[in-house]
């Protein structure tokens, strides 16, 4: 079957800023961290972390009583985003003619799930001394739950599939989606991710691999800094975003405005170590990524790197980008802006893809924040962006998302003049 | 806490239904309440009242039917 073009038609997130898409670019834009101290409640020991919530999040205003009570934390954040994004692609939520919807599908990425809800089930148990849980614990928790509800809420028949990757679960989720558009599976997809890492078993666990930047109220906000000679690792967060991914002629056909193009997605994966990265798994995906596209080095105008701000992490990036862009790395525009929103794991990979997006929409580059003059000697060699830049002409750009477990992924975007 | 009181506070906190809807005759599918917030309804009322649910029991149609089965129930576990 002849590969159809995939336009991207709906973008909603749930920001931890607060505001709409324009309010979370622009804080992008400007540097500015989303990154605050969490202090929790959590017996015996609290939870003391930089961390990325979405405070003003209301389930209940955002998705109605009845249907924010069916639901963990994790599935409320992208029910939310798919919301979002499908009132922004200009369809509507309820059709009458259903049958149009049958093949129309959701790909979602969660590292976590519903570990929420698991833990508060613990709780009960072990804290509380109960015998017994709810019986909706099962529906809460399961992996799948979010795209289950975003299926059930758009009347999607087609496939509805979660993906587990660690840090890569949503752009894997969103390349699993482009490819059933473009081969004429599925005329829409719906897809991105959520998660909630601020599980009090999840974070305590994260503290101990010693990969977590540490910070107290004054300094959490400028606590993740990637590539960075003082960087000391980096800042969960929970957040949900999503992307609407559609035929390029049915979304042209409905007039529907398109935001950019998908054009590529690779994978690869290490295989050496579990969390260790390695250059040539990451050259794979990059150079995967561009041939899927059919696009060169040349043709790309901006990274948003993995970037995580660990000590490994970010030179073994840089490195990649060098292998795959040689010459063209020094001057290449490359910036992590997990510094402001921090790392959503399973939602990182979509909510960067946002950010990429935009970045080619609007014509502007994303900074990394906490950088500037502070660029570690290991990971110099591609054009790091310390302040954004606006009105630069950008014709393609990679997002990428390197997982623990070696599982990379990468994404090709390209500007719909 | 009684019966009905169970229900209406249930109902208000998972489902946002009006105290006021919550009357003997109403049937509570048509205030929200569905087979998976029919176990959880009946959770609540097992835990709240330490009584025994049978896998058996007929589904309750209206409030009226669930409050006289669970008051039943519950005369029955005092006994």
């Amino acid at each position: 079957m002849q590969q159809r073009r995939v336009a991207i038609t709906g973008i909603g997130l749930v920001s931890p800023y607060g505001g709409d898409l324009a309010d979370f670019f622009s804080h992008l834009m400007a540097g500015e961290s989303a990154i605050r101290h969490l202090l929790t409640e959590d017996l015996p020991r609290p939870l003391s972390i930089p961390f990325v919530s979405c405070p003003t999040f209301d389930p209940e205003s955002a998705l109605g009583k009845p249907l924010a009570s069916m639901m963990d934390r994790f599935a409320q954040l992208g029910m939310a985003a798919a919301f979002a994004a499908w009132d922004d692609c200009g369809l509507p939520r309820i059709t009458d003619d259903s049958a149009v919807r049958d093949g129309w599908g959701v790909a979602w990425g969660t590292a976590l799930g519903g570990t929420l809800a698991y833990e508060k089930g613990y709780r009960e148990l072990w804290q509380k001394g109960r015998e017994r849980l709810s019986p909706l614990s099962v529906l809460l928790g399961m992996n799948n739950a979010a795209n289950a509800h975003i299926s059930i809420q758009l009347g999607l028949g087609g496939v509805s599939m979660s993906h587990t990757v660690a840090c890569a679960s949503s752009a894997i989720a969103i390349g699993e989606a482009f490819r059933r558009v473009r081969s004429g599976e599925a005329t829409v997809m719906v897809t991105g991710g959520s998660d909630v890492p601020q599980a009090y078993g999840v974070a305590r666990a994260w503290e101990a691999l010693r990969v977590m930047a540490p910070g107290d109220a004054d300094t959490s906000p400028a606590a993740c800094r990637p590539f960075a000679s003082n960087r000391r690792g980096l800042v969960l967060g929970e957040g949900g975003a999503a992307l609407v991914l559609e035929d390029w002629e049915h979304a042209v056909a409905r007039g529907a405005r398109i935001h950019g193009e998908i054009v590529g997605y690779g994978t690869s994966c290490d295989h050496t170590h579990l969390v260790r990265p390695e250059a040539a798994g990451q050259i794979r995906a990059l150079n995967a990524t561009l041939a899927d596209a059919g696009l060169t080095a040349d043709d790309i105008d901006y990274i948003n790197a993995h970037g995580t701000a660990t000590a490994e992490g970010d030179p073994v990036e840089v490195a990649a980008l060098k292998a795959v862009f040689g010459e063209r790395a020094a001057r290449l525009p490359v910036s992590a802006t997990k510094s402001m929103h921090g790392h959503l794991l399973g939602a990182a990979g979509a909510i960067e893809a946002i950010a990429t997006v935009l970045a080619l929409r609007e014509q502007a580059v994303l900074p990394t924040a906490n950088l500037a003059g502070q660029i570690d000697p290991a990971c110099v060699g591609v054009d790091h962006v310390t302040a954004g830049r606006r009105g630069v002409p950008l014709r393609a750009a990679l997002s990428n998302s390197f997982a623990f477990g070696g599982s990379n992924a990468v994404l090709a975007f390209r500007r719909v003049p | 806490m009684d019966s009905i009181a169970l229900i209406r506070d249930f109902l208000k906190d998972r489902l946002g239904v009006e105290a006021e809807k919550i009357v003997p005759e109403a049937a509570l599918a048509d205030l929200g309440v569905d087979s998976l917030m029919m176990l959880e309804l009946m959770f609540e009322f097992e835990d709240h009242f330490g009584i025994k649910l049978s896998p058996d029991l007929k589904p309750p149609r209206t409030v009226g039917e669930m409050v006289s089965q669970m008051d039943q129930l519950i005369s029955e576990k005092k006994d």
